[in-house]
């Protein structure tokens, strides 16, 4: 029955062209209103039903040299398998949000760095599975020594 | 006793609405041309009316017609016929509240009147310095010197913070409709509605909200410039629309509207070429530069270059967009180059994420 599915999963895969993943831009690209005071927003791509893949996340923080992790707040925008991503994390320490997903077998994350002026698309990582601990680690210090562009 | 000499104050209300035969209305006509007292009668009755046409129609509450139907019902007692002078009297009376409350309406515009806070100086609305807290109304203006700002309370969809040296008029205050003309100086609004329900008139633009917050400015001539920082904003002027996200900006002229958005960050040689486009001088080097100097997000300003230059150019900017950013499902270079409008916009919302 596996067989079945990973044959299914490959035959989706291959009719969209690519493999499940995110992709990310500013809250105008939702072209819903409501994402107005989004950090940003993402798509889930190379999924058959987008609307049925399955999101979830993290806040990943560095607070005064101490790790914290925040629940982050998916808003599903108007049109299907685009979220908005809104702040909860606090002002202060630094921030990567951690994106995690699945579409039928496949699975997907992505790790995305907020610095002051919003979120940094070029130093943003997309992954065929969820990011790992030592991931965000390493993430999080680039963006604490200020090593992003 | 003739018409012509007698005053004729019953008959004027028929008069200026067209209602008496040709024959009456002569007959007014020379009782005015001599009667000083009627003639100014017949100003008030006009201006009266004047101003009652300019009144909303407002429905009748549903308890009225009940009350009606049932005094129509009851029977009536003869009545003896009213006195000529009682009729005149009553005429003159309801001619009098009618101009009355137009004259009340003239001064308390219909409509909701937004509040205007005082934040520096002396903003004042009309002939009225704000010291506090104070009310604007539909065809009021709100006027600022140079060391006075106010903020203005958008029905429930926002406010707009009026910069020194500016003058803004409240021109629409309905739930479906919040509108306001620059003339000049600087706004900055923060709507939190659905789109298109707040509109910003200047000398050379409409500015209709999308969901957004953002700062307008103009000169009396209509240069100006719109920024926006959060969500979406369409600048309007004919048959031209720019469509400016958070973080573009882009500046309108008189004559010639909204000009080519750009991102913020965008290089000053592209800015200086987008100054010069839309003028007859150096168009073709204004569009060469442009070109250069993209980067993948400045395909918001090729996406609007592609329908405001010739077909001969637009193969070169369509180029250079697909250079830029992968031509995405749905958009063929074929429709692109005759601007197939649902081609443009698939094209411009796969775009939007690179933005």
């Amino acid at each position: 029955m596996w067989r079945l599915g990973l044959a299914a999963s490959a035959v989706a895969t291959m009719a969209f062209g690519q493999a499940f993943t995110f992709t990310i831009g500013s809250p105008v690209a939702s072209q819903d209103s409501r994402s107005k005071m989004a950090a940003f927003v993402f798509r889930v791509e190379g999924c058959a039903e987008p609307a049925s893949a399955q999101v979830g996340g993290t806040a990943e923080g560095l607070v005064h040299g101490a790790r914290t992790s925040v629940a982050l707040k998916l808003t599903p925008m108007s049109r299907p398998g685009v979220y908005a991503v809104f702040p909860t994390w606090p002002a202060e320490g630094d921030w990567v949000v951690n994106l995690n997903g699945t579409c039928a077998r496949e699975r997907a994350g992505a790790l995305i760095p907020i610095g002051p002026g919003g979120f940094i698309r070029v130093s943003s990582k997309f992954l065929p599975r969820p990011a790992t601990a030592p991931e965000i680690d390493t993430a999080l210090q680039t963006l604490s020594q200020g090593r992003h562009p | 006793m003739t018409m012509w000499n007698r005053h004729v104050s019953g008959e004027l209300a028929a008069y200026v609405d067209g209602a008496l035969t040709p024959r009456a209305a002569r007959q007014v006509e020379l009782h005015l041309a001599k009667c000083t007292r009627c003639r100014t009668g017949c100003d008030h009755v006009r201006s009266g009316m004047a101003m009652v046409e300019h009144l909303p129609s407002v429905e009748a509450p549903g308890a009225i017609w009940v009350a009606i139907e049932a005094e129509l019902r009851e029977p009536r007692p003869g009545r003896a016929p009213a006195s000529r002078s009682w009729r005149l009297a009553l005429a003159a009376m309801a001619i009098v509240a009618i101009a009355g409350f137009a004259a009340w309406r003239f001064a308390h515009p219909p409509g909701t009147r937004w509040e205007v806070r005082r934040l520096e100086g002396a903003p004042a609305v009309g002939a009225r310095s704000i010291s506090g807290v104070g009310r604007v109304g539909i065809g009021e203006w709100i006027e600022t010197d140079s060391r006075s700002r106010a903020m203005v309370t958008i029905g429930e969809i926002g406010s707009v913070e009026v910069a020194p040296q500016t003058r803004l008029r409240v021109l629409a205050t309905r739930p479906d409709e919040h509108r306001l003309a620059l003339a000049r100086g600087e706004i900055r609004a923060t709507i939190s509605a659905p789109p298109r329900l707040f509109f910003v008139d200047t000398p050379s633009g409409t500015a209709v909200d999308l969901g957004c917050e953002y700062t307008l400015n103009t000169d009396e001539d209509g240069f100006g410039l719109l920024r926006v920082t959060r969500g979406w904003v369409s600048f309007q002027w004919n048959a031209l629309e720019s469509l400016v996200p958070a973080g573009a900006s882009c500046s309108t002229r008189p004559q010639i509207g909204p000009g080519l958005p750009y991102f913020d960050d965008a290089s000053d040689a592209m800015k200086e070429a987008l100054a010069r486009f839309g003028l007859e001088k150096g168009e073709r080097s204004a569009v060469d530069i442009i070109l250069a100097e993209s980067r993948v997000r400045d395909t918001l300003t090729l996406w609007h270059l592609l329908s405001r230059v010739d077909a001969g150019e637009r193969t070169r900017v369509y180029d250079r967009i697909a250079a830029l950013a992968p031509i995405p499902v749905g958009v063929s270079r074929e429709k692109a180059l005759v601007l197939d409008p649902d081609t443009m916009t698939r094209w411009r919302e796969e775009l939007a994420w690179t933005w």
